[in-house]
């Protein structure tokens, strides 16, 4: 055995591609650039964080359920009623547990690292919103889910978080984040791609930035 | 299919929801009789007509909600959070126009 020795992840989507271990994940450093492109976005750090609806810490937040706001290079997404799902960079999901707890003293809260429990993927481009609205039935236009708008429903017959962050996506394009339980996640990146064929989709890793954005 | 107006998350497909069934009040375990209790239980009134029953948002926001629905029509009344008393206001039975509402009404 090597003398120094150190876990590598895994996502539980296979992009295709060469493959590298960065920040402790093993990831496919395939880019694409064609219009629309699906991302694996796992190795980001997911924290899930439960407490009243009402209480102190959605005052902190700023945030309400279906809606969502960067905060401190934070993605803080009101996934449900009382319910919030934090989404940082690499390995920062400790540092995103400290900081919430700081937030409120006293208050009842949940915080439960689930970076390594879900799925996360990206969609981005022009097309983005035609080819996710072939398996998901909620209205995806600018008025109805607009920049920062966040929601829980079936994409694909699998309970996803879908979160309208164009800001993340870079390139000025819309671009949803999808979050999903683990073991659906490959099911649902794939059929995505499929969604998105019309479109000339391509898949992609998950890219060297580690902000929470490409 | 039935379009549920959640009152969370506004109006969504059936599909999304788990159907718990017609809601009836709890007894009192302490001085309930063993009669009432199978009635509580076991027997429902399954009408041709309006019923309230309770429905479970699992694609969505996770809640129980109690619906007022026309067991012939579907028709939807009302929709409030479970164990929440009254009915939601009519807003949430317009579909919630709103912008930032998502509304889920076809297949997927």
């Amino acid at each position: 055995m090597p003398d120094t020795w150190a876990p590598v992840a895994r996502s539980a989507i296979t992009v295709p591609g060469p493959r590298s271990v960065v920040d402790g994940w093993e990831v496919s450093t395939r880019r694409s650039s064609a219009a629309l492109r699906l991302s694996d976005a796992s190795p980001l750090a997911k924290v899930s964080v439960r407490a009243d609806a009402d209480g102190a810490l959605a005052d902190a937040f700023g945030v309400r359920f279906r809606s969502s706001r960067r905060r401190d290079g934070v993605l803080v997404i009101g996934s449900g009623p009382g319910e919030w799902l934090l989404v940082g960079g690499v390995g920062t999901a400790h540092q995103i547990a400290g900081q919430v707890c700081g937030l409120v003293a006293g208050d009842f809260v949940s915080v439960v690292d689930v970076t390594h429990g879900r799925a996360l993927m990206r969609l981005t481009g022009s097309d983005a919103s035609r080819a996710l609205s072939k398996v998901c039935a909620v209205d995806l236009s600018d008025a109805v889910t607009p920049e920062g708008a966040a929601f829980r429903s079936s994409v694909a017959k699998v309970t996803t978080d879908v979160i309208r962050d164009d800001a993340g996506g870079g390139a000025g394009e819309p671009s949803y984040l999808l979050h999903c339980e683990r073991s659906s996640g490959q099911y649902l990146f794939k059929c995505l791609l499929d969604a998105g064929k019309e479109f000339g989709i391509e898949p992609e890793g998950p890219g060297l930035d580690s902000t929470g954005a490409r | 299919m039935i379009r549920i107006p959640c009152p969370h998350c506004s109006a969504r497909n059936s599909a999304e929801f788990r159907h718990v069934g017609e809601a009836a009040a709890r007894p009192d375990p302490s001085t309930v009789t063993p009669e009432q209790w199978r009635v509580y239980l076991y027997e429902r009134s399954n009408p041709a007509g309006w019923i309230t029953e309770t429905w479970f948002h699992t694609m969505g926001c996770r809640r129980f909600i109690t619906v007022e629905r026309h067991t012939v029509t579907n028709e939807i009344r009302s929709v409030r959070p479970a164990g929440s008393s009254g009915p939601e206001p009519a807003e949430a039975l317009s579909g919630r126009a709103d912008a930032g509402s998502p509304d889920a009404g076809g297949q997927a």
